[in-house]
């Protein structure tokens, strides 16, 4: 049996159809979509390398199957930035030294800009480290993560209250 | 001078864009086969029977291989020839590769490797340190003991005496990037490796015995690794023979990665260690003797184990200026994972042997455990400033052989070391020595405890802490602060070299390549910081390009800290033979002195005129000048008898100091570290901002080692910890709530690159400031010492306190 | 493998009648249990995903008590306007697993799932949680003690789907609490874990509801406790939470903990969590 979705990705509306239901979101991505840029850590959930938005929220890519994404939007960390010039979060990364080996970078940046969309955190360096355990650094560079988050989260708190005011 | 700056990595915009590119990322070509291995479910026995018609029958099952169809070697060992690819018969571990899946996709493959019908007959597995030892299960033949002065003596005759025994777990590297390779058939027999792998070397030589070609029709390259931390110095050389082997047979591309379950249960981890301890001190804690018995569980295979026991041997005495000192040391063989590479190499678990035994003084005393550190320091540097680089005398060539026994991995730390006896060294007068007899001249702990105690408030702290934990039953606090001091070269002297390759471009463009691999730690941005420096060009005028073992021939592999040091020398060298050519030329033409001509700021000012470095790079090439040049570099004073254990094997040493505060509730064991102040030596920093990345990381890592990550094995010697839900390394919250780090500014008194020192392991030992804050925050519940092994978890933590309050 | 999204419930549980001696029908909602639980095995049953079935996410006050939507994510509990009662199972909310998780991981799911371990079921037991199971059948009601009967057993009959869980009324001024102990701050591998609620009165404990989670098969309601805590203030609760009037537990030894230990860490997680709630504390 095969299965045919319509979903947005990056902005496209891409049409996908599959032999086996059971292809992951991460599977989907990585080797049918040609976005190699969310990485397979664990593939289990648990480290948090997989994160992708979908619908805006931070979900692992590595436990959604591809068939229950009909209609969703979802975005990647190829997705973020506009043309040349990156978005916050990612500038902040730069700046901030949020990585050493980059492998989990993607999937950092992409909860970092669900965890900021949530709201929930402000800029309460606690709350981000919290908000961002999902995501293992085996490199341990969780000081310029936490930094970059803040200094992100801040950034775009100001954004909006500006673009408001 | 772009050295010294604190620059981010060089493919910060490709991370955070996702177009860093890892093996596994590589676009394959169409046809591309998946790989997957059938492992033992069993730790000890034979097969008597094996039934691969089910695997061969299974949806997209292209091939499936045993032991006896590999065409040419069946070994992926990095010293002994003792790690087939795949079990003949006889089984070694559970989890041991048993025949090798050729399917159209991973997912197919790893499907079809479950269902082969496997019957064993068990053997009884030898899992602990008493099985080995009772058993005699051993590798080399006996223990490996090294001696100073008379121990018995001085332990016997000094006021006290203390012994002990102190368990520290091993570590799963948990590289977030799993082992990974693809093999690309070429024309000719010919193969194109892509490998996750730190040691691209050593993968061309495994994989040229096991396709039966020379090293010349294998080429490996690496750009990158997601994380390597010595766990893919040896351990990626399965995969990558693999699907070369797989490659060679079915004529197409084949790719293999390991799910993390399987990346857990097959490849090695951090060796465990079991340090019993004897030590003689006086009043004030300074040690007359000590004696080590160090035993290593090495697992089934021999890998690097011996040179990881040797550096722990190597840190017995961490910084402390020992008289008189003996250390034992056995590598068990044990039927588990073979351990393998992992940041520090044996030197922490050396290291945590003798700070055990300060923390054990000092509270038998009821010291300050800081007070009797520094009363065992060694004597601070002597005077005189920076060491140069000594005049090489004349001296017999370093190996005699100069036949390649057969197979031999020389490029390997496993490799066996057939160097003449070195020297005697004479330690020059007044300068203490190591157990090993190094002359220690660069020791500068002194001023850097005291500037860390400042920086930290230790002495007030510790007031504080006593007395609040003494006004609070439940909650104790506990705080130490503890030096590292840790040898840089490797310990295999002749590995102690490194090759370059740079090319300038009629368009004044740089293209830098050398031996090293980058895996996070920034040796790429550091390497072209230097070629950038030497030209007086600006950063984004050198291309950093993947590592490749047909650009630079017979590299080391990328490990014991020596990335930089070797690799930047060896750049510096090549830059410099085309800088040299370059003003030999303007000196001819301006007739001026080459060494007057200035390359800066991306010009050249050459006889009152100045030429952009690009006008520079065609008027070499219009005057038939070489724009392109190989760099070498060795590193020099190295002398070194692992047998007797006598000589220098570093070319000097990195230094750093933790100070860690922890809270811990004596209800349930569950505690948080507070604080945590460093102070770490880089030299005359390269780098500053990834140096600091590196000893905040190394840091977090080696106190994720002692405290939260635990392997477990079952009676059946099943790993049960093979997923992050059961084994937990570091998160973001981990870390400390407060957490300074400062890089201590000084230049190395070795003549190293840009005066720099090595970064990457010695701060992973910082983390033993974590372990021993927690002891002490234990001791706060009685009089008795606690002896707290490692990992301390919360179990292990409760049970200290209830020893320690059950005692009084 | 087939996959099924229905939009209306009498499309899934068409789904589901009379299926049950076929190929196996998994519901899934968020997933994030089944997946890591499927590993590498093929699987020849048909997946019916319920998270788009009209009416089963959400949280809605009914009557005096409250119904919560068999989709509803753990994300959506932490974020829905409940009454302090509610505390405890909001602070377990915060516990499963990352946020990555609580946004697709369900409510339903984790107590259908059944792990001794699942960080829901305290606190819905200490709730007095009713499961509500539909089928072409009909409807039926059991309490959450009822419906959990075993490590990763429960009562749900193959073709029924749990499409709400139901709180009873609260009294007035219950608040509820919950405490878990593992080795870290996030992404704990529980070793025992306490869900409350309580009801107060002049700095007493009126009423008293403690469950105990992760140290026996099924988490359990700590009824001789309970008793024994009715007009004790803070100082005298803490004193009454002895191992005897635990004897109902069976902790083991695993990887995560030696029995021992975690019969320690009980007695103190239930302390704990009687001081957040009788001192107003938040869970820290």
């Amino acid at each position: 049996m095969s299965y045919t979705i319509s979903l947005t990705v990056n902005g496209d509306r891409r049409d996908v159809t599959f032999e086996d239901a059971r292809v992951t979101l991460l599977d989907l991505l990585r080797e049918r979509l040609a976005l190699p840029g969310t990485k397979k850590g664990c593939d289990r959930g648990q480290c948090g390398a997989c994160t992708v938005l979908v619908d805006g929220r931070r979900i692992n890519s590595c436990l959604t199957l591809a068939v229950t994404l009909d209609g969703a939007d979802v975005t990647t960390i190829e997705g973020l930035a506009r043309g040349d010039v990156l978005h916050p979060v990612q500038a902040s990364f730069v700046e901030h030294d949020g990585f050493q080996c980059g492998y989990c970078t993607p999937g950092q940046i992409m909860s970092a800009v669900g965890l900021i969309a949530e709201g929930d955190v402000g800029t309460d360096p606690e709350r981000i480290r919290e908000g961002m355990s999902g995501n293992l650094c085996r490199c341990a560079a969780y000081h310029g993560i936490t930094e970059a988050v803040l200094d992100a989260a801040r950034r775009m708190t100001d954004d909006k209250t500006r673009k408001s005011a | 001078m772009t050295v010294a700056k604190p620059l981010p990595h060089d493919a910060a915009r490709l991370h955070v864009t996702g177009a860093a590119r890892y093996v596994d990322d590589i676009p394959t070509p169409t046809g591309t086969l998946h790989l997957a291995f059938g492992t033992a479910t069993i730790a000890a026995g034979r097969i008597t029977d094996l039934d691969l018609a089910p695997v061969r029958s299974a949806p997209g099952v292209i091939a499936v291989l045993q032991a006896r169809d590999l065409p040419f070697a069946n070994d992926v060992s990095p010293s002994a020839h003792d790690e087939p690819l795949l079990s003949g018969s006889t089984i070694h571990y559970l989890g041991q590769p048993i025949f090798l899946v050729v399917a159209t996709s991973h997912l197919a493959a790893r499907r079809a490797a479950k269902m082969a019908a496997i019957t064993y007959q068990k053997r009884d597995a030898i899992l602990s340190y008493e099985d080995a030892m009772e058993a005699d299960s051993r590798f080399e033949d006996g223990p490996r003991i090294w001696q100073k002065g008379d121990t018995d003596e001085a332990i016997d005759t000094a006021p006290h005496q203390i012994e002990g025994q102190i368990a520290m777990g091993g570590q799963e590297h948990f590289y977030l990037e799993g082992q990974a390779a693809l093999a690309l058939p070429g024309e000719d027999g010919d193969m194109l490796v892509h490998s996750s792998t730190q040691h691209p070397t050593e993968i061309q030589h495994k994989v040229a015995e096991a396709i039966g070609r020379p090293m010349h029709a294998v080429r490996v390259e690496i750009r990158r690794m997601g994380g390597g931390f010595g766990g893919k110095e040896s351990q990626g050389n399965a995969l990558a023979v693999a699907c070369a082997v797989a490659a060679r047979l079915t004529g197409k591309p084949c790719k293999m990665r390991y799910d993390r379950d399987d990346d857990m249960i097959i490849t090695g981890k951090r060796h465990d260690f079991r340090i019993d301890y004897r030590a003689g001190f006086d009043d004030a804690g300074r040690l007359a003797g000590v004696e080590f018995v160090q035993m290593t569980r090495c697992g089934w295979a021999q890998d690097l184990s011996i040179p990881v026991a040797d550096r722990a041997m190597l840190h017995a005495d961490n910084a402390y200026h020992l008289e008189h000192a003996r250390i034992e040391s056995h590598r068990l063989r044990t039927n588990t994972q073979s351990a393998t590479a992992f940041r520090g190499f044996g030197g922490p678990q050396g290291m945590l042997g003798i700070e055990r035994v300060m923390d054990h003084v000092a509270h038998t005393l009821g010291l300050d455990p800081l007070a009797v550190r520094r009363a065992n320091y060694y004597a601070p540097s002597v005077a005189g400033g920076l060491s140069a680089p000594h005049a090489a005398a004349p001296r017999p060539p370093e190996s005699i052989s100069g036949q390649m026994k057969s197979g031999e991995d020389l490029t390997s730390r496993g490799a066996v070391d057939d160097v003449p006896p070195g020297r005697a060294l004479q330690a020059p007068a007044g300068v203490q020595t190591t157990p090993y007899g190094q002359p220690v001249e660069d020791f500068i702990l002194h001023e850097m405890t005291d500037a860390l105690a400042a920086t930290a408030d230790y002495a007030t702290r510790r007031t504080g802490i006593a007395d609040l934990n003494a006004a609070n039953p439940v909650l104790k606090r506990g705080i130490a602060l503890t030096p590292v001091k840790f040898g840089i070269s490797f310990t295999l002297t002749h590995l102690n070299q490194a090759g370059a390759l740079v090319h300038v471009y009629q368009d004044g463009s740089i293209h830098m390549n050398h031996g090293g691999t980058e895996m996070g730690q920034g040796l790429f941005q550091k390497v072209a910081q230097v070629a950038a420096s030497r030209f007086g060009v600006p950063l984004d005028a050198v291309k950093i390009t993947a590592t490749d073992t047909a650009k630079v021939p017979n590299t080391s592999a990328t490990a014991a800290s020596s990335g930089s040091d070797l690799n930047g020398m060896a750049v510096k060298a090549a830059c410099d033979t085309i800088r040299d050519r370059m003003a030999d030329l303007l000196a001819e033409i301006h007739q001026t002195d080459a060494a007057a001509i200035r390359f800066e700021a991306g010009e050249v000012h050459a006889g009152g005129k100045t030429y952009t470095f690009a006008q520079v790079a065609t008027l070499a090439y219009e005057n038939r000048i070489s724009l392109s040049a190989t760099g070498f570099y060795k590193t020099p004073k190295l002398e070194w008898d692992r047998i007797r254990g006598q000589g220098r094997p570093f070319f000097y040493f990195a230094y750093g100091a933790a100070c860690s505060e922890v809270v811990v509730d004596t209800l349930t064991g569950e505690y948080r570290i507070l604080r945590t102040d460093i102070l770490h030596d880089a030299g005359a920093s390269l780098n500053p901002a990834l140096d600091i990345g590196q000893v905040e990381g190394g840091f977090v890592q080696g106190a994720g080692w002692l405290t939260t990550e635990e392997l477990v094995w079952d009676e059946d010697g099943a790993l049960r910890t093979h997923a992050p839900s059961t084994y937990k390394i570091p998160a973001c919250s981990d870390r400390p709530a407060v957490f300074n780090v400062a890089l201590w500014d000084a230049e190395n008194r070795e003549d190293t690159i840009y005066r720099s020192k090595a970064v990457g392991e010695p701060p992973f030992m910082l983390g033993i400031s974590v372990l021993m804050a927690l002891s002490d925050a234990i001791a706060a519940c009685g009089t008795t010492y606690p002896a707290l092994d490692a990992p301390a978890t919360p179990e292990r933590v409760l049970a200290a306190i209830q020893r320690v309050r059950d005692a009084d | 493998m087939s996959y099924l999204t229905p939009t209306t419930l009498d499309a899934a549980l068409g789904a589901l009648s009379g299926r049950d001696t076929e190929a196996p029908v998994s519901v899934i909602a968020g997933g994030t249990d089944w997946f890591p639980a499927q590993g590498e095995r093929a699987y020849n049953g048909t997946l019916l995903d319920v998270t788009r079935v009209e009416g089963m996410r959400g949280v809605s006050a009914v009557g005096t008590g409250w119904r919560i939507g068999g989709a509803t994510t753990w994300s959506d509990i932490l974020h829905a306007d409940l009454p302090p009662a509610f505390d405890g199972l909001k602070l377990a909310a915060r516990e499963v697993g990352s946020v990555q998780i609580q946004n697709a991981g369900t409510v339903a799911g984790n107590i259908c799932n059944a792990s001794p371990a699942a960080d829901g079921v305290p606190p819905l037991l200490s709730l007095d949680a009713e499961v509500e199971l539909t089928s072409t059948r009909g409807v039926r009601r059991l309490v959450l003690a009822e419906f959990i009967t075993g490590v990763r057993k429960t009562a749900r009959a193959a073709d029924e789907i749990v499409t709400a869980l139901y709180i009873p009324a609260l009294s007035a001024g219950a608040r509820g609490g919950f405490t878990k102990i593992g080795g870290r701050k996030y992404l704990v591998i529980s070793v025992a874990m306490v869900g409350a609620v309580l009801t107060l009165s002049g700095g007493r404990i009126a009423t008293a509801r403690i469950t105990v989670g992760s140290a026996s098969p099924v988490a359990l309601r700590m009824g001789d406790l309970e008793n024994a805590l009715v007009g004790a203030d803070l100082a005298e609760a803490l004193e009454r939470v002895t191992p005897e009037r635990l004897a109902a537990l069976s902790p083991i030894s695993d990887i995560r903990g030696s029995a021992e230990f975690r019969g320690e860490a009980v007695v103190e997680a239930i302390r704990r969590t009687l001081t957040q709630i009788m001192k107003g504390q938040a869970h820290g």
